[in-house]
């Protein structure tokens, strides 16, 4: 037995992809260009699957809110102390934010309020931001903003600051010391970042009242005990854990999902349509050609050889120039397009770019989805010509 | 030694018909011997050539070539076997049209990976005594009718075939290159090949290097 593979046999393939090459230029593009939709779609959905998995981490473990006919409203910060007393509690941390409209572009901006710009967080935020002077941030108790809103009001005009309308029809004029580095962070996209007074001048609310409390626990199996507690002690209050909002998470995810899920399909059915025309026959002169090879003493096996090599290059071809094409187009170029049938995070549109992530498995994914679909498409029409009698196929 | 024991051959014409294209023919054709097979159209001349080569398989009776009943072989031994003994010149050449005529001739050699240099002087050999150097490059589509017989003719000689075959050799040429072919033929004669030939062209009739002329009519020999 020969091992040695034949060279003949793969250049004859390669002369016979060019010698039928309008056909086989026209299959090329339509497969390349469905293999490219195929990963495109799902180097988007991984990325945001990674950026989602990310921020499931950073979720605190418990959320208290304080409720009042079915709606949340504020938490006095006496209840501080009773919380922090209860067993295995490590730290209650009062959270003041909210949403600030910002009608000239018709979004909603999340205001999140922090304790003050301590000098312990130089390193972070100089590590999220770009074009950041903590100084000069402390100086001014300025704001952090994401980048989708920096943005934002350049497009209004807004140069170094921004002027937020209180409820009292009156301005509060807060300038921008820093802007979220791009790849932070999906939902960094469209917050603010400015210390606690700031947010409660800005929304109109009293000092000694938060949003709601973020509670850190030392051992997560206590979180339903530990949540049981809290509304035997303050019946007023809804308490969300972290399995919750994952829950919550994972539907808004899901529900994306479906949207690519829809585009998936209409690209398989695409693909199969074309695969379902291929096999539904040989073209006569491929039939007369199979012929031919029989009748000049080529085997069945030589014939499925042959062909297999047209299918294989044809295939492999284009399965690399559209996987190329794809991580350019969603990774170099941020997707332009088809993102905004992933993004729907933020009410703002965002501006964020989609992280690297690629592992093995997608490219196995869309590698056996597409390659050897079309090799057996192939492959079992000339099978069926090439088992007839030579003389009947050459007729 | 090629052998038709008691051939049958009929052929399934729509879903009940059929046409009976050979009744009950036996045939020897000895080592190195030159047969022409003579017949008006659709007597059968075709079909017996297609047994011979395994292209096709007898309703009832037996193939025997040297000694193998070729009519029993399994699909792709019938390739091999073509392979290794069979240099058919079909009627309409069956010629790869978008292939040259250098590729077109190493196409029956292709499966059996063989030595470039060997297969580069098998060619150069080929094509000078056919006087087709000129024409290796060139697409068999583009070539003369002569032209493309004698690549048809290379290329079923490409094999060094113990059975040469050629159906209906003249039918598409003029009077010139079918003295032409019948030169090239006599040539072919060495003792070894034996040689079929099926026409119903008068010019084969009296040519004194074949050695026997079988008429077939109707399906049977006369
Ligand atoms: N594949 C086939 N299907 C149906 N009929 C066929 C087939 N091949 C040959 N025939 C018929 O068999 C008879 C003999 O044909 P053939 O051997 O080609 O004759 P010849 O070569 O002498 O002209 C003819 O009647 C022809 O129509
Ligand atoms: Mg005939």
């Amino acid at each position: 037995m020969k091992s040695k593979i034949n060279l003949f046999l793969f250049d004859f393939s390669v002369l016979s992809i060019f010698r039928r090459g309008s056909k086989n230029i026209f299959i090329f593009f339509v497969f390349t260009l469905l293999i490219f939709l195929l990963s495109s779609v799902l180097f988007i959905s991984n990325s945001i699957k990674s950026e989602l998995d990310t921020t499931l981490n950073a979720l605190p473990d418990i959320t208290v809110q304080r409720l009042q006919a079915g709606r949340a409203i504020n938490m006095p910060l006496s209840r501080l102390n009773k919380l922090l007393a209860i067993d295995g509690v490590n730290a209650v941390i009062p959270r003041v934010w909210g949403y600030y409209y910002f009608a000239n572009a018709g979004a909603n901006f999340s205001v999140v309020g922090i304790d003050q710009f301590e000098d312990q967080y130089r390193d972070l935020y100089t590590k999220l931001c770009d074009k950041f002077n903590f100084d000069k941030l402390k100086k001014d108790s300025g704001m952090l903003i994401g980048s989708g809103i920096d943005q934002m009001l350049k497009n209004n005009f807004y140069q170094g600051y921004f002027n937020f309308v209180k409820p009292d029809g009156s301005l509060a004029k807060v300038k921008i010391d820093g802007v979220f580095k791009a790849d932070t962070a999906l939902e960094s996209n469209d917050v603010i970042v400015m210390p606690i007074k700031k947010v409660r001048e800005i929304f109109g609310m009293k000092p000694d009242e938060a949003v709601d409390f973020v509670i850190k626990v030392a051992n997560p199996s206590e979180i339903p005990n530990i949540a049981r507690k809290i509304t035997e002690i303050y019946p007023d209050t809804r308490v969300i854990t972290k399995e919750d909002l994952k829950i919550s998470y994972q539907n808004l995810f899901d529900y994306k999902g479906g949207l690519f899920l829809a585009l998936f399909v209409i690209s398989t059915f695409t693909f199969f349509m074309i695969i379902y025309d291929k096999a539904s026959g040989v073209s006569s002169d491929e039939k007369r050609e199979i012929g031919i090879l029989k009748a000049v003493g080529w085997t069945i096996d030589d014939i499925l050889k042959e062909k297999f090599y047209e299918a294989f290059v044809i295939s492999f071809v284009s399965f690399i120039t559209a996987l190329c094409l794809s991580m350019f187009y969603v990774y170099f170029l941020n997707a332009p397009l088809l993102r905004n049938i992933f993004i729907g995070y933020s009410n703002l549109k965002p501006a964020f770019d989609l992280p690297f992530s690629f592992d093995f498995q997608t490219f196995a994914i869309i590698f056996f989805l597409t390659v050897p679909i079309y090799i057996a498409a192939t492959i079992i029409p000339s099978w069926r010509v090439a088992s007839m009698d030579a003389d009947e196929v050459m007729r | 030694m090629i052998e038709l024991k008691n051939v049958t051959k009929e052929f399934k014409v729509g879903a009940k018909d059929k046409v009976v294209a050979l009744k009950d023919i036996n045939l020897h054709v000895q080592k190195g011997e030159i047969v022409l097979l003579k017949g008006p159209s659709g007597s059968g001349k075709s079909t017996i050539l297609s047994l011979i080569a395994a292209l096709n398989k007898p309703t009832i009776g037996e193939v025997i070539v040297d000694g193998k009943r070729v009519s029993k072989l399994a699909d792709n031994f019938t390739s091999l076997f073509r392979r290794e003994n069979i240099g058919f010149i079909f009627q309409r050449y069956n010629l790869i049209p978008s292939l040259s005529a250098k590729e077109n001739v190493i196409v029956p050699l292709i499966p059996s990976n063989p030595d470039s240099n060997w297969l580069e002087d098998r060619l150069q050999e080929l094509f000078q005594n056919f006087s087709l150097e000129s024409k290796m490059e060139v697409m068999v589509k583009n070539l003369s009718g002569g032209e493309q017989q004698r690549v048809a003719i290379a290329r079923a000689l490409v094999n060094n075939p113990s059975i040469i075959i050629a159906d209906e050799p003249t039918a598409n040429l003029d009077k010139k290159l079918s003295l032409e072919f019948i030169e090239i033929l006599k040539k072919l004669k060495n003792g070894h090949n034996s040689i079929i030939i099926a026409s119903h062209d008068p010019l084969f009739f009296d040519l004194d290097f074949i050695d026997r002329q079988i008429d077939i009519h109707n399906g049977e020999i006369l």
